[in-house]
């Protein structure tokens, strides 16, 4: 994807244009909001990642006026503001996500990745598969059955949105934050250990009884699930 | 709404209003001060007329000679007490009670009432005389007409002064009233608007106006402080966290993330709490139907709890649906579960009646006269704030109640049952 950044941080900024370039992204960083609105009206991106504050013009004003010119690339807000009507604020000014500053590199990617495929989903509706299959371990979500090695395994609802999330990525870091967001639509961290807890339920029905483990733990960063 | 339903709540203000209440009051006083005055004044103008005439009848038996007289005329009837003959009976009773006013219920000869003395003539015999006295009575009929007229006159204007100004007043009170009501619900743009300056309605108006301007702009700075707070502190915690990413990984590199995890949870929920209570209106308010609310906490939260070797109970009957902000109740229900497994006995329930819904525990539980203080943000019972947690869940629950214009009730859990817990309600009736 061809990535505009807006980040004026003398750190972040190139580290996350790295990491994005990195998944071989190609990336255009800029770190005064006047000169990213030029080259953004000049050229086409698949995806805006704007800083909320920053030099020159913030980016707020700088995707207001680029929808204001009917500009529809997609916009991910990294705000150090956080929190609710900074979101506000930002999906009014036509932004598609936010992202709130410190995050996971991993959840940076992956909300990129998902912008990117909403916008490929648009121009070719294909819809998302039925059956999920890793390795020996199938998930069908019509007949909500779960098999492991030719075993049924009985899971709970909220454990079978958890496994589906994790399917759907496999090989890709999931943080608690993105788990919290997407299978218990909590925008906030509760403090109490819910992901861990679950995370050990689903574990002790899909992995433990089997001898390769799919959910592996990568501390102080989140989940991995097969390679 | 029918026009009558139209006409009383347009004068439904009638009824409240205190200068048209005042002037009622000063219009009744007034009209009992008068009648007073009036009967008193007639009374004494009656009892004048009448001891002046009695002294006239008694000058006039004086200067006579009973014999003289050649009986009555159609002004005067002047008798011997032994010839009464030809007078009406009331005549009698006066003289057995040695004069007075005599009423007749027609005319005898040209007048319905006499003035009757019983004295001596000028012989010292004695004798009846008596005047007719209609002439007074209807000056005595005319005055009492005056003063009724005028004081019937003085009530009208007083009330009509009264209703005139109440509907003067009404406008600004009712401006007053509605701005205290939209700042009361979080609109602090909310302004009366009124420039003049006459009276002392109108200085309270300018007062409230002053208020709800130093009220809103504590609120941005408020707003705007925690703001730069977020803003100063967040970024270096990004670079604090992309620093700890670009490490190699290992046991170390993933003890530092956890850290650094923390601390932004830590961060988090201040500037949650703040917000919380900064917010305004209801926007993001949704229905929320307490019962099913519930019944999810419990699918999330019942694992967490169990793992902590305790038990979960639901407890909910005829539950309603109340308008809220959903993220936010999930918030409090969290840190109320949180506050209960690490200072709880064995078992939580988790409740909701009515439009009510909390967290209940068996365990410790605190004394009462605590109650107000825990729900105050950084305050811990243990002093060496030794326990986890930020010290901020009770008062961001309690954060949470006051943007839904809720209760928060802290009580005894059950203490028919002896169980000392906690038992928190967030009741939104």
């Amino acid at each position: 994807m061809r990535i505009l950044l807006l980040e004026d941080d003398k750190h972040l900024g190139p580290w996350v244009a790295g990491g994005l370039r990195e998944e071989g992204h190609v990336v255009d960083h800029f770190e005064d909001g006047k000169d990213a609105l030029m080259a953004a009206m000049g050229q086409e991106f698949d995806l805006l990642i704007l800083d909320r504050m920053v030099p020159g013009l913030d980016g707020l004003s700088v995707l207001k006026s680029l929808r204001a010119s009917k500009n529809t690339s997609p916009a991910l807000f990294l705000t150090a503001l956080g929190e609710v009507d900074a979101r506000v604020e930002g999906f009014d000014a036509g932004g598609d996500d936010y992202l709130t500053k410190p995050f996971a590199f991993a959840e940076l990617s992956a909300r990129v990745n998902a912008l990117g495929r909403r916008r490929d989903s648009s121009d070719s509706a294909e819809p998302a598969s039925t059956v999920l299959r890793f390795a020996d371990l199938t998930l069908d979500m019509l007949s909500r059955s779960c098999i492991r090695q030719e075993q049924e395994i009985d899971l709970m609802a909220k454990e079978f949105k958890l496994l589906e999330y994790f399917m759907r990525r496999p090989g890709r870091l999931v943080t608690r934050t993105m788990l919290l967001e997407q299978v218990w639509d909590m925008s906030f961290d509760p403090t109490t250990s819910v992901v861990e807890t679950h995370i050990s339920r689903l574990r002790s029905k899909i992995d433990k009884p089997f001898k390769e483990a799919l959910i592996r733990t990568r501390r102080g960063e989140g989940y991995v699930f097969g390679k | 709404m029918s026009l009558a339903n139209r006409v009383t709540k347009r004068l439904g203000w009638l009824r409240r209003s205190s200068t048209l209440r005042l002037s009622l009051l000063l219009s009744v006083i007034f009209a009992v001060g008068m009648a007073i005055t009036i009967f008193v004044a007639l009374e004494v103008g009656e009892d004048a007329i009448e001891q002046s005439v009695d002294e006239t009848l008694q000058a006039l038996a004086g200067a006579t000679a009973l014999e003289d007289v050649e009986g009555d005329s159609p002004a005067m009837i002047l008798r011997s007490l032994d010839d009464l003959d030809g007078l009406p009976q009331p005549f009698r009773r006066a003289v057995d009670r040695n004069g007075g006013t005599v009423d007749l219920d027609r005319n005898f000869q040209r007048s319905e009432t006499w003035r009757v003395l019983v004295t001596d003539d000028s012989n010292g015999d004695p004798i009846l005389i008596a005047v007719p006295v209609e002439d007074s009575d209807r000056a005595q009929e005319l005055l009492a007409g005056v003063l009724w007229t005028t004081a019937a006159l003085v009530i009208a204007v007083t009330l009509a002064i009264g209703f005139g100004t109440g509907l003067l007043a009404q406008r600004r009170l009712v401006r007053i009233n509605d701005t205290l009501h939209r700042l009361g619900t979080g609109d602090l743009c909310a302004r009366t608007g009124l420039k003049r300056s006459k009276d002392d309605l109108d200085d309270i108006a300018h007062e409230l106006d002053r208020t709800a301007s130093e009220l809103e702009r504590l609120v941005a700075q408020a707003r705007h402080l925690s703001g730069s707070i977020a803003h100063d502190l967040r970024t270096p915690l990004a670079r604090l966290r992309a620093r700890l990413e670009d490490l190699p990984e290992g046991e170390e590199r993933g003890a530092a993330l956890e850290e650094a995890t923390r601390m932004t949870g830590v961060f988090d929920t201040i500037m949650r709490v703040a917000r919380i209570e900064a917010a305004q209106g209801n926007d993001g308010f949704e229905p929320v139907a307490l019962g099913q609310f519930v019944d999810e906490l419990a699918e999330t939260f019942g694992p967490v709890v169990e793992d902590a070797g305790k038990t979960l109970t639901l407890d909910t009957d005829v539950a309603s649906t109340v308008m809220a902000d959903r993220q936010m109740l999930v918030q409090a229900a969290a840190n109320l579960i949180q506050n209960a497994l690490v200072h709880g006995g064995k078992d939580i329930a988790l409740f909701a009646h009515g439009s009510a819904f909390g967290v209940a525990d068996n365990g410790a539980g605190v004394p009462s006269e605590q109650y107000d203080e825990v729900i105050k943000p950084m305050v811990r019972l243990d002093a060496a704030r030794s326990s986890e947690g930020t010290g901020l869940g009770l008062a961001l629950v309690r954060a949470v109640a006051d943007r839904h214009g809720a209760k928060l009730i802290l009580a005894q859990n059950d203490p028919d049952q002896n169980l000392k817990g906690l038992r928190v309600t967030l009741n939104f009736a």
